[in-house]
């Protein structure tokens, strides 16, 4: 049982790290494609209006990654969680009473 | 240095592929001659090619360990043992003792062979006494059966692919958080851009 624990413990420390580093991924990819997107439609230009188009490229980001942060992609990270779990009851299931 | 690089890669690649070939199931196709338990005194080699003893109980010098002896259609003998294998390997196996009664009752003769698929990980080195782990036994319908190993494919498909998204992430770590440090750094001049370049710039 100390054991089980034990696993179940380094089992969530592990799963956590692998988390936190899809999210983060996620999250940079989303924000590189809102990144490229902006530019692909108004060109980086170095002019008197250049100041108005970078804060309106911070605010297109801004509202891009807030739509992420809501979306149903950054949800679907949880299933770090949820599928070894499942793994395991399969595992557990198949190798000793089928 | 170059060299030394991939030398350092191969040796990376042996050590994995000798790791999943331990640990990933394989078939035999075998027909099942006995099965028994007996004490068994493990040397200083072959003792880590034996399970770990149960939590809670004393480790013994020579534990009472169940063995499945099993012949092969050409007629070469091999011998598995039967333990529990608890989290690792992760098969999670905990019915060593249904597994026996399973194969006591796969005995058969070589004039009325049984044929049974054994899905067993692990090796069998004759002289230092290892036996590879029975995990699972199933009939099969004779010792011409093809078993496609769809455990292994898998299991190898998401290895494969957890390198890739690894790499991935990597790189993009690299484009999106280190070169622009870099770039800015070089940017503002000075005496930082030798040291902080360096430390990261990738040549």
């Amino acid at each position: 049982m100390i054991i089980f624990l034990q696993v179940v413990a380094l089992w969530f420390v592990l799963t956590t790290v692998v988390y936190l580093l899809v999210a983060l991924y996620s999250r940079s990819v989303r924000r590189e494609r809102l990144e490229k997107e902006f530019d692909a439609s108004f060109p980086p230009a170095s002019g008197p209006e250049s100041g108005d188009v970078i804060a309106d490229r911070d605010t297109y980001i801004a509202d891009g990654m807030a739509e992420y942060e809501r979306g149903l992609r950054r949800r679907l990270i949880g299933l770090v969680y949820v599928l070894p779990a499942v793994v395991f009851v399969a595992v557990v299931y198949g190798v000793n009473y089928l | 240095m170059r060299k030394l690089k991939w030398i350092l890669w191969g040796l990376v690649l042996v050590i994995v592929g000798v790791f999943l070939n331990y640990n990933l199931p394989q078939h035999d196709i075998v027909r099942i001659t006995d099965s028994y338990n007996r004490v068994t005194p493990l040397g200083s080699i072959n003792q880590y090619f034996f399970a770990a003893p149960d939590s809670g109980t004393l480790a013994s010098s020579a534990p009472d360990i169940r063995f499945i002896e099993a012949i092969y259609p050409d007629g070469t003998p091999i011998v598995y043992r039967n333990e529990d294998t608890g989290f690792w390997p992760p098969y999670l196996k905990f019915d060593s003792a249904n597994l026996k009664a399973e194969a006591s009752d796969y005995k058969s003769t070589a004039e009325a062979p049984k044929w049974v698929s054994v899905t067993h990980y692990g090796w069998r080195i004759a002289f230092e006494s290892i036996y590879p782990n029975a995990v699972k036994i199933t009939p099969v319908v004779g010792p011409d059966v093809r078993i496609v190993p769809w455990v292994n494919i898998v299991i190898l498909m998401l290895l494969a692919l957890a390198i890739f998204m690894a790499r991935r992430m990597w790189l993009q770590f690299w484009e999106r958080m280190v070169d622009p440090a870099v770039a800015s750094v070089e940017e503002a001049g000075g005496k930082a851009r030798g040291f902080v370049g360096r430390l990261f710039g990738r040549k």
